[in-house]
């Protein structure tokens, strides 16, 4: 028996003729990330759409193709299997782990270098993703994205960081300084960009957003802690017009656990009223 | 999980008569030994999916030398990806083809050129392509298989599986195009393909 949705149904219908246009595609593939599902929906729906691809008349590439082919493999590298350390994926200047092995209040000092030397293991995010999507995106571009957020905390850390009151740029700096820091990030629908930052050793996580549209006053965004049926609030928030914004999410950051973000009632909700604008999945320790 | 699979005697296979799973598996089996970094499994696997892929592509996109290179990106694709491909998900021909599928709508919803497209290309019969390769018996009966399935669509639900899949046009399009609600598109475009998957005997 199936729990989806009439429009779902249509919605993954669609999804796999390729008929979504982007915004669209996006806004599914959230909730595809978070239904097992929805993914063997799509999976089956795909066999039949392969065929419809696998009838048309084949037609002869020109010999120069695969010439020019086989000349570029030995020099582009194939992605680390999905078991492998998946830091190979950033550059391996790893520093010596007892540089971080215990965070220390000094870290407004401390963070930049280390966050500009260490970089961000990538954890969860691109092995998970191209586990969820391995139809939909290159994973190229998500590792792309991945170095991209590490560049991108440290630009944070190294900038704001000093900046008295900025408690929740502290604990990100200490988040990003933990020895088994992680980092994924995700689109968000409408265009923003959401990354989120845990430590299993430190029980914490912080979620970085970029261009986050601005809600009506009697509307608050709302950050989630999902780890298999249970969904528990971790924090509301609103957003400036710059769209930037760092949150400390409440509550204790388990590795495994799906952070995600709903739009809500300004006095918040027990449970999330709407569909989440993203979701990010982490990676079991 | 990624299942490798070394098969001994695969190389020798895929005479003409091979009956379509076997084409599929052979797919499979080359895939995970691409997945290892062999280009010669690569070269071979090359022989047996860009002739299908650049069809498909040329079919979506209609300028040969785009074509080309969409081709050429997602096979590059494969060999980097190859490490990913998870065979409890699908098989290897669609992995394949579904993104060269999604890169050439891409490219043709980009493209200015899509203003040129109209109603005719997309509806067009499947498989019409001019200056073709001649198919193998094995494709030929995917080909009638494929074409039994569409048969069997309403032919509403067959213009607007075609338009969407084949035109590269998106259920908003389609849904303008033919001057009918969104949600009519929607449904069609799900009663289509579930007829279709049943049809071809994809297990759901």
């Amino acid at each position: 028996m199936s729990s989806l949705s009439n429009e779902q149904l249509e919605t993954a219908a669609a999804y796999a003729l390729g008929a979504l246009d982007a915004d669209e595609a996006a806004d599914f593939e959230l909730q595809l990330a978070l239904s097992p599902e929805l993914q063997r929906e799509v999976e089956s729906l795909r066999e039949a759409t392969g065929m419809l691809g696998a009838s048309t008349a084949p037609v002869a590439p020109s010999p120069g193709l695969k010439q020019s082919l086989m000349a570029q493999l030995a020099d582009t590298p194939q992605l680390p299997r999905e078991d492998a350390p998946v830091e190979q994926m950033a550059p391996a200047t790893h520093s010596a782990p007892g540089r971080h092995a215990a965070p220390t209040p000094a870290f407004e000092r401390d963070a930049a270098p280390a966050a500009a030397r260490a970089p961000i293991p990538m954890s969860g995010l691109a092995a998970d993703k191209a586990r969820m999507r391995w139809f939909s995106r290159p994973a190229t571009i998500v590792a792309a994205a991945a170095a991209a957020v590490a560049l991108f905390f440290a630009g944070v850390v190294t900038a704001d960081v000093v900046r008295p009151s900025a408690g929740n740029q502290q604990v990100l700096a200490q988040v990003v300084a933990a020895p088994d820091a992680s980092v994924a990030s995700s689109e968000v629908a409408g265009g923003a960009t959401a990354s989120l930052v845990s430590s299993e050793s430190l029980g914490l996580s912080v979620m970085v957003f970029d261009g986050l549209a601005t809600l009506s006053d009697d509307e608050a965004y709302a950050l989630w802690y999902i780890t298999g049926e249970q969904i528990s609030p971790a924090g509301l928030f609103t957003v400036d017009a710059d769209g930037q914004t760092v949150q400390v999410l409440e509550g204790e950051f388990v590795a495994g656990t799906i952070v995600g973000v709903t739009v809500e009632p300004a006095s918040g909700s027990p449970q999330p009223t709407s569909e989440p604008i993203v979701a990010i999945v982490t990676e079991s320790a | 999980m990624l299942v490798l699979v070394h098969p001994d005697s695969e190389a020798t296979t895929a005479p003409a008569e091979a009956p379509p799973t076997a084409h599929a598996d052979e797919a499979t089996a080359l895939l995970s030994r691409v997945a290892t970094g062999d280009q010669r499994a690569f070269s071979e696997l090359y022989d047996l999916i860009a002739p299908r892929m650049l069809g498909l592509v040329r079919h979506v996109l209609k300028d040969h030398a785009q074509s080309e290179e969409v081709v050429q990106e997602v096979l590059l694709e494969v060999w980097q990806t190859a490490t990913r491909f998870d065979p409890n998900k699908g098989k290897a021909v669609t992995w394949m083809l579904t993104m060269a599928h999604r890169r050439a709508i891409d490219r043709v919803r980009s493209a200015q050129a899509s203003r040129d497209r109209d109603t005719r290309i997309g509806i067009r019969d499947l498989g019409r392509d001019v200056d073709t390769v001649s198919e193998s018996a094995e494709i030929s009966i995917e080909h009638k298989r494929v074409e039994k399935a569409m048969a069997r669509l309403s032919d509403l639900q067959r213009q607007a599986v075609e338009l969407a899949y084949y035109g590269g046009y998106t259920q908003s399009e389609v849904a303008e195009m033919l001057g009918i609600p969104l949600g009519t598109v929607k449904t069609r475009l799900r009663d289509g393909l579930i007829r279709l998957r049943t049809e071809l005997g994809v297990a759901s």
